[in-house]
């Protein structure tokens, strides 16, 4: 059956004209996702799913989502389901909620088919520190190279076709890298767009809800869908919602786009490169204006430290409430302390420890002022910057990463000296809160490899329709692992 | 800025109530090396603390409160099922002295 | 060597609102344990606070009242610390920005004192705990709670100051209708810090922190026994140890509880969960407005304008509810006096005596007014009231029926028909001229019973005494 490798829109007019039902994607996705060995999935959602594919009779028109399968990232807090976000800190935790855009796709009658996993407690870049081990990139059937992180079997499921989008979350380039990787569409809009109520937090002032899609289109139908104002989240935003689809297939004469060329520069795979180049000219030949800008290096450099320093101070705090007290696993203690010590030390793992002890410390008394206080003041600084660039440019475009998935054993993340710009710099995107885009630029040797899209706060519509232009340009529409375009 | 060694690393991993292993304090340790370099190089770019610190990603100042109606509250089932040590309707913890 | 005690109070009060502070959770006392929960007050992952804006207006009450500058902009910060009662592993409370700043308060002791407020604040409560012989439960209803913090800089010279504080503070909360101010129900709560210096000598003694104190009463009898105590330490050149201490009720004295060791660093940093909120003039304004009068106010009031006694206008301050009665009453009649003494006799001990509260008072503030007028005006007399009175409590009627039932005309104020009642009794009892003129006063009393039985209770009692007198001497 090859409707699971349909887009979001295609499919929703073949459950229109009847040719499939709902219950039939749902089974089929769900053999897929039993069937699949990239280690993408928590927990497969199989009697929930079909529960409710059985009761979806009579399609709805004006409904894009109606009976459409997808996945949600682990650190979605998922009602009677249950969520680990990947950590054995929160083994057996089942929610009693549901988050606002779970709640908002299955009212819509999308139909949740699994929880994917994810970098623990969302906390990575590799794909590889969750507690069920690595997740796989579906293009290497070799199992070498990994997909990325933190949302590593969302972007998983998506290319390898079982769904045709998934929930992730984007903190520091959490969906939009391993989009790259993965040859995807991955989005994150602008901070706040999207309600986080009921997503796990890890840095909350750069935490975003995100999700992948094979299209450009269907991540503008999602958004439409998904964002607005939700009186339960105090950060999110009540600029009125637009109609992210109006300005996709219109043309771009006179967009402004910048690319920054400090970033270009230290990117030095010549695939990459010369893809990125012909997407410039071609975007130049559709009547765009594109042109470099500079950023000092020096601040290009602070980009990675200031968001190991932010990110991980406020994660210390948003996971101060994991002691195995009102959830996840109990150990016996003579006090409460022990109690929670014990939860806290069998449930995190190294990884997870060393970053609080980190964020911890810049937090201290003694050690704010230089550390996370001085952090924020960077943060100030390049978001200032970037939104100097924002004021005679619609975006701002550079390859999402510099290079394709990494293989396993490379990626490693313990911090190490060389911060790579070109690995980073896709965490302004964060800073800023500003909407952003990868979707498909190229191929080496049979790995995909991506472009990112950014525009400032609020731009989500410009912000397609150039990314939708680059999507015709490129002819990447509807990549996956079985509809690969090599 | 305090110094950084074991003790005050312990230090700090006690206070957040879990253990590491010794290993896990070397391999800390070099990455810490690592943070406050990349620290001190951005404590030389020009003007930094001229700036103010930044919270929020921009200005999303609002007015909203909420009204003051209080909603459905959890069922105490809800609230303690996932609570493993209960006793009579609460939480149950080994007693707590100061 | 004198020494002078240094006091500073840290006040914390519930706030009794609908729901919580940070969530729409119900607020209510008494509830089962754990059935006033939402999944933010227990903290399950992904939960979000919103910001409860009675909550924010009880605040800008209570810190108008307390004469602060009010913060146009509600920023929150999160104070990070692990405790068995703190779900989240931090609280959300105002750091850098209390919503209220430098206020003061006037008590008074023999003499009159300014106490300087340094701060005002909200935040949230923890969940309750239960503690048994070998374990300890959670309640987690009062977890989200809204709290407001006061803390009033040292200026606080004595126990009895202390008291004097904590109840205009209570006053307040009450009264703005904000709190039920009860420390033995721990709506309100109070922690000393104190520490003493010889008098002249500026610098700061070591800090003792007092804390679990449940009355006002004892908050006095703490700080005197502690400046009792630190003063004999330092007469015997004994250092003071820094530490908290709390009050044992049987020995009357304060008891180590911990010994401080260095200050927690609590990691302070603005809540990023809560966009910085804009509070308009408008709306502080509006919040300033909507608060009920104040005690002092009321106090004012009562002795300046309408003259009352010190003991009535205590007695009828003593309760919000009671003071709500009395000028609801004063809304209907001018003869504050009268009305006064009715409410702090005939009302409050019909009360007392069967122990309702003034909500439950079959008498609506109006009929009392009505009925108080009536007397005043002397329409009738005053036994003739109680008795109207007694009937309306005991028969659920107005004035008007009671009066009709008791058959309870006009009283007879007109000297001319007196008198004619007067010279009928007196022809009537010439015994009793013969008893008044040997100097029997009785013989008076006895003549006015009789007239007024003559009449039907009808006649100005008082009225009939001088008229009677006044003919006595005549014949």
């Amino acid at each position: 059956m090859e409707f699971l490798d349909l887009t979001i829109r295609e499919l929703h007019n073949e459950l229109l004209k009847k040719t499939v039902t709902p219950l039939d994607l749902v089974k089929e996705a769900i053999l897929r996702a039993k069937a699949d060995n990239n280690n993408a999935f928590e927990y497969i959602m199989e009697k929930e799913a079909l529960d409710l594919a059985i009761k979806l009779k009579e399609p709805e028109a004006d409904n894009i989502f109606w009976g459409i399968p997808f996945v949600i990232k682990d650190n979605f807090s998922t009602k009677d389901v249950p969520t680990t976000a990947s950590s054995n800190i929160l083994n057996g935790y089942v929610p009693v909620f549901d988050a606002t855009v779970v709640r908002k796709l299955m009212d819509a009658k999308a139909i949740p088919i699994a929880k994917t996993t994810l970098d623990e407690l969302a906390m990575g870049g590799s794909g590889t520190t969750g507690h069920l081990g690595t997740t796989f990139n579906p293009y290497d059937k070799q199992h070498e190279n990994i997909i990325g992180g933190s949302s590593c079997g969302s972007a998983a499921s998506v290319a390898a076709s079982i769904v045709p989008f998934a929930l992730g979350s984007d903190t520091g380039d959490s969906v939009r890298k391993p989009a790259s990787y993965a040859g995807l569409v991955g989005f994150k809009p602008t901070w706040g767009r999207i309600s986080r109520l009921g997503l796990f937090p890890f840095a909350t002032s750069l935490d975003h809800v995100g999700y992948f899609t094979r299209s450009v289109f269907d991540a503008a139908l999602l958004l439409n869908l998904l964002a607005g104002r939700d009186l339960e989240d105090s950060t999110s935003s009540d600029v009125p919602v637009d109609d992210y689809t109006k300005l996709l297939n219109t043309d771009i004469k006179g967009v402004k786009i910048a690319i920054i060329k400090e970033i270009v520069d230290s990117i030095y795979d010549k695939s990459i490169n010369a893809a990125f180049q012909k997407t410039i000219a071609s975007l130049k030949i559709r009547g765009a204006k594109v042109e470099y800008v500079s950023i000092d290096r020096k601040l290009l450099g602070a980009l990675f430290p200031t968001y190991v320093v932010i990110s991980c101070a406020e994660a210390t705090s948003n996971n101060a409430n994991l002691d195995g007290i009102k959830f996840g696993p109990y150990h016996q203690g003579n006090t409460y302390e022990e109690v929670m010590n014990k939860a806290r030390s069998k449930g995190f793992s190294e990884l997870i420890k060393r970053r609080f002890v980190i964020g911890s410390f810049c937090l201290m008394r003694e050690n704010q002022e230089v550390l996370f206080l001085r952090a924020q003041k960077v943060r100030k600084m390049i978001v200032e910057k970037v939104n100097d660039i924002f004021k005679d440019y619609d975006a701002i475009f550079l390859p999402a990463s510099p290079t394709t998935a990494p293989k396993l054993g490379e990626a490693s993340d313990r911090l190490s000296d060389e911060y790579l710009i070109a690995d980073n710099h896709m965490v302004v995107g964060n800073f800023g809160g500003f909407p952003s885009i990868t979707l498909p630029l190229g191929f080496k040797k049979n790995l995909p490899f991506g472009g990112n899209l950014t525009a400032k706060p609020f731009n989500e519509a410009k912000l397609l329709q150039i990314a939708n232009v680059i999507e015709d340009i490129t002819g990447f529409y509807n990549l996956s692992v079985r509809n690969k375009k090599i | 800025m305090k110094e950084i060694n074991k003790i005050v690393l312990k230090d700090a991993a006690k206070r957040l109530l879990f253990d590491m292993s010794e290993e896990e304090y070397d391999t800390l340790l070099n990455e810490f090396d690592v943070v406050i370099k990349q620290m001190e190089l951005i404590g030389q770019i020009e003007g930094v603390d001229d700036y103010e610190p930044m919270t929020f990603p921009f200005d999303c100042a609002t007015k909203y409160l909420r009204d003051d109606i209080p909603t459905k509250p959890l069922s105490k089932e809800e609230a303690l099922r996932n609570a493993k040590n209960k006793s009579a309707g609460q939480i149950k913890l080994p007693k707590v002295v100061g | 060597m004198n020494f002078e005690a240094v006091i500073g109070l840290e006040i914390h009060v519930e706030m009794k609102t609908r729901s919580k502070m940070f969530s729409s959770a119900p607020v209510e006392f008494g509830a089962e344990a754990n059935t006033l929960v939402s999944p933010n007050d227990i903290a399950f992952p992904g939960t979000m606070p919103t910001v409860n804006k009675q909550a924010v207006i009880n605040a800008i009450r209570v810190a108008n009242a307390l004469h602060m500058s009010i913060d146009n902009t509600l920023v929150f910060d999160r104070k990070n610390y692990f405790y068995s009662d703190l779900p989240k592993g931090y609280q959300i409370t105002q750091n850098m920005r209390p919503i209220g700043r430098e206020g003061y308060l006037e008590i008074k002791t023999d003499t009159l004192r300014t106490i300087a407020i340094e701060r005002l604040h909200l935040e949230e409560d923890t969940c309750k705990q239960l503690h048994f012989s070998e374990y300890t439960l959670l309640d987690y209803n009062r977890s989200g709670v809204p709290l407001i913090e006061i803390v009033s800089k040292p200026d606080i010279r004595s126990g009895e100051e202390a008291m004097k504080y904590v109840e205009a503070i209570r006053s307040i909360v009450i009264y703005a209708d904000v709190s039920d101010g009860k420390m033995e129900e721990g709506s309100l709560r109070c922690d000393v810090n104190i520490s003493l210096r010889p008098i002249g000598i500026e610098k700061l003694g070591t800090k003792v922190e007092i804390k679990n104190l449940n009355s006002i009463a004892n908050i006095q009898k703490a700080i005197d026994f502690e400046i009792r105590r630190q003063e004999g330490l330092l007469l015997t050149g004994n250092p003071i140890i820094q530490e908290t201490r709390r009050f044992d009720e049987a020995l009357k004295e304060t008891i180590t509880m911990r010994v401080k060791t260095d200050a927690v660093d609590y990691k302070y940093f603005i809540e990023p969960n809560i966009s910085p909120i804009n509070l308009s003039s408008d709306f502080i304004n509006a919040a300033i407005a909507s608060c009920p009068e104040l005690a002092q106010v009321k106090e004012k009031r009562y002795l300046e304008v309408q003259g009352l006694s010190e003991r009535d206008a205590n007695i009828i301050l003593q309760s919000k509810d009671l003071s709500k009665y009395y000028d609801d009453a004063a809304k209907h009649t001018n003869h504050f006096k009268s009305l006064a003494n009715w409410v702090t006799g005939e009302v409050m001990a019909y009360l007392n005596k069967r122990n309702i509260p003034i909500e439950n008072f079959f008498i609506s503030p109006s009929q009392l007014g009505l009925l108080v007028n009536m007397i005043e005006k002397n329409e009738i007399s005053n036994k003739q009231g109680r008795d109207i009175f007694q009937e309306m409590i005991t028969n659920a009627t107005t004035v008007k029926e009671a009066k009709e039932k008791l058959k309870i005309g006009t009283q007879i104020n007109d000297d001319n028909v007196i008198l004619t009642y007067v010279k009928d009794i007196l022809d009537a009892f010439p015994d009793s001229i013969k008893d008044y003129k040997d100097g029997k006063d009785r013989a008076v009393g006895f003549l006015v019973g009789q007239v007024m039985k003559r009449s039907q209770g009808k006649v100005n009692p008082g009225l009939t005494s001088k008229l009677l007198l006044e003919e006595l001497k005549k014949r």
